[in-house]
């Protein structure tokens, strides 16, 4: 998706307005806005305590802002935190599955919060072998999958079942270049099936290659939002990170 | 409801794995074993027992008394020699227990009416039950030998009195009152006989709450650990669902654990106690003429009182479990939960907690655990009041304490609050 099809009225999924969070006397976010559309790819980008994590775990109703307003599909997230919860599917940075259970087990496991029926679930588990791409692998155990075959693993139970909205903090974190591609690969395809995407990272050219629209976040406050190419063509650089350091200056 | 079986099921399989069933199985075989050969090492000590025997007299009456001994069941094995030397160094090469020497003049001796010692001798070569025994049973048969002896010259020197009556002149009639009942019987027969029967619950209180209270805390660290807890709390399932699910499963397994593990431990205390437990008929008819036992209510009350000890248990171990920020931290987050069930479980055994200081007294009961612990004293004594004020007492500490657990797992607290050692706060 691109400016255009913002501009053409593709429905907004996710409204982010005066942002606020505080651990005690610590300032998390300072007040940030955004907007994510139906089926785009948003980037959150910044270093490390730029408030990045705090963003995605706040919309996907893990923590409570200290401030401001979010609305998802309508919902109020202070008012309707369940209604928000059956519609999307978050993705931790560190995020693990249950070693004990065998890793189709663990899919059907959490495809069932979210399907009506027992053949709804399997069909959401069906999808998550195709995404993971694990073959006979789901038959064993968690506890004895590699980081890469846990992550694909993940992230397909982030996508499975279908969200609105899928919350992934670090995709492809601690992954090699292989599997990296494979999991970008993955999120562009899901998107282009209708799936909005919030991801944060760190990689500048992984945000380049997935985003449709980036924010550049720093100390709790958003520095400036558009495009890859509008950021790059605005601060006349050549990459993201050149756009990040002219932005911070 | 889909959704929290969903979410149980998965709790109970985690709690349920390879190690759990090994675990009990082996405790199980362990004590089903050594309860076996303990019951097999008291039948040996029951039944006929070897004992060396020197009678340097070779009168009448130590005939009369080795012959009490062979009635006694002992079988005899004389020893040949000339001193308790050489009978001590020759039982010494045998693998005889008990060693008696009967010195020479032993029969004169009583005929004049003069007190004359026989030797015993025991080997001590374990510190088993058995072994212990096998002396009991020698001074039995020798303090009725010396009772038949003394009746015997009694009987002669006053023929019109009978000997049981200059023996012990002072006859007494002892009688045991249980509130509005009446029995005649010792209260330390019957005591003892009460606290053989009932030595086993404060053992199976301790262990149900203990298992059950570990699981909890460990399966909520372990979610942290494993960083599962973020991901499972933003499926579309109330958070409290996720705090009752991981009790409901620590409960159930606690329970069942504490059912096999019991099985194997009445396995082993059976064959330990086993000739303890029956105090005779006597004792036993005494026992439950004042109802000392536990009826069907006195059973539905301890069950009672044991299941909200249990709720108390899982609510205060959710709690300490989102405290910890991985599995080493909860087992650390225990001992004040272990202290807080050990502490009424050691004054089961050795203290009245109603004759303890006012202070000392309130202290104790306000420990919710506290209460199972008193619970089967209580009931046997028909103090049922006291039962039910400690229900309800733990009634309303349980519903405190979902309260917070509620709070917490519905605000950021859940992932935010930690407990560090190091800087002794709470971070919220």
């Amino acid at each position: 998706m691109n400016d255009d099809d913002k501009e053409a009225g593709m429905p907004t999924v996710l409204k982010v307005e005066g942002l606020k969070k505080s651990y005690g006397k610590k300032e998390a976010l300072l007040g940030i806005d955004f907007e994510v559309q139906a089926g785009e790819i948003f980037a959150l980008i910044g270093p490390n305590g730029a408030g990045k994590t705090t963003t995605l775990r706040i919309v996907s109703t893990l923590l409570t802002p200290s401030g401001g307003k979010v609305t998802f599909l309508g919902h109020d997230l202070k008012k309707e935190p369940d209604k928000i919860r059956e519609n999307i599917s978050y993705l931790p940075e560190e995020a693990g599955a249950y070693r004990n259970l065998k890793g189709r087990d663990y899919l059907r496991f959490m495809a069932r919060f979210y399907a009506d029926t027992p053949e709804e679930a399997e069909a959401s588990v069906k999808r998550a072998e195709a995404i993971a791409e694990l073959g006979s692998a789901l038959n064993d155990k968690v506890g004895t999958y590699s980081k890469g075959m846990v992550r694909k693993l993940l992230l397909a139970r982030a996508l499975m079942t279908k969200p609105k909205m899928a919350i992934l903090d670090e995709p492809t974190s601690g992954l090699d270049v292989i599997n990296s591609l494979e999991v970008r690969e993955i999120i562009k395809r899901f998107a282009k099936e209708g799936i909005s995407v919030l991801l944060s990272s760190h990689n500048m050219l992984e945000i380049e290659f997935l985003s449709d629209r980036v924010a550049l976040i720093d100390k709790g406050l958003i520095l400036d939002a558009g495009t890859s190419q509008g950021l790059k063509d605005k601060y006349q650089a050549p990459n993201l990170e050149v756009v990040f350091r002219s932005a911070l200056k | 409801m889909k959704k929290f079986t969903n979410l149980l099921v998965k709790e109970i399989k985690e709690l349920v794995n390879k190690q759990l069933i090994v675990s009990l199985v082996m405790m199980m075989t362990i004590f089903y074993f050594i309860g076996n050969l303990a019951k097999t090492e008291m039948k040996k000590a029951a039944a006929t027992q070897n004992i060396s025997v020197m009678d340097l007299d070779q009168s009448d009456l130590s005939r009369g008394l080795v012959g009490s001994l062979q009635s006694a069941n002992f079988k005899i094995d004389g020893v040949q020699g000339q001193s308790p030397e050489a009978a001590v160094e020759s039982a010494k090469k045998s693998d005889t227990y008990l060693l008696l020497v009967i010195p020479q003049g032993f029969g004169d001796s009583i005929a004049r009416l003069e007190p004359k010692s026989i030797s015993t001798y025991t080997f001590l070569r374990s510190f088993s039950i058995g072994g212990m025994r096998k002396s009991e049973i020698l001074r039995a048969v020798i303090s009725a030998t010396n009772s038949y002896l003394s009746n015997d010259v009694l009987k002669k020197k006053v023929p019109d009195v009978p000997p049981d009556i200059l023996k012990t002149p002072i006859k007494s009639k002892d009688y045991v009152i249980v509130k509005d009942k009446m029995a005649e019987g010792s209260a330390s027969a019957i005591s003892g006989m009460v606290y053989s029967q009932s030595i086993l619950i404060p053992i199976i209180l301790f262990m149900i709450i203990m298992y059950s209270s570990q699981m909890v805390i460990s399966a909520i660290a372990m979610e942290k650990q494993n960083k599962t807890l973020e991901t499972l709390l933003t499926v579309p399932i109330p958070r409290t669902a996720i705090a009752t699910t991981k009790m409901l499963a620590a409960g159930i397994v606690g329970l069942l654990s504490a059912a096999i593990y019991m099985i194997g431990m009445r396995s082993y205390m059976g064959g330990m106690m086993g000739d303890l437990r029956s105090g005779g008929p006597q004792v036993n008819a005494v026992v439950k003429q004042l109802g000392l036992t536990l009826s069907g209510n006195g059973y539905l009350l301890l069950g009672l009182s044991l299941f909200f000890a249990i709720l108390c248990g899982l609510a205060l171990a959710t709690i300490l479990g989102v405290l910890a920020e991985d599995f080493r931290s909860a087992q650390t987050l225990m001992l004040p939960l272990m202290l807080m069930i050990l502490v009424p479980y050691l004054l089961s055994f050795f203290a009245d907690v109603n004759t303890m200081p006012l202070p000392v007294k309130l202290l104790i009961m306000a420990i919710p655990f506290s209460h199972p612990f008193l619970a089967s004293p209580n009931i046997m004594l028909g103090h049922h009041a006291a039962v039910l004020y400690g229900i309800l007492y733990m009634a309303v500490v349980f519903a405190v304490l979902v309260f917070i657990t509620g709070r917490i797992f519905s605000t950021d607290r859940v992932l935010t609050m930690k407990l560090r050692w190091g800087k002794k706060k709470v971070v919220l």
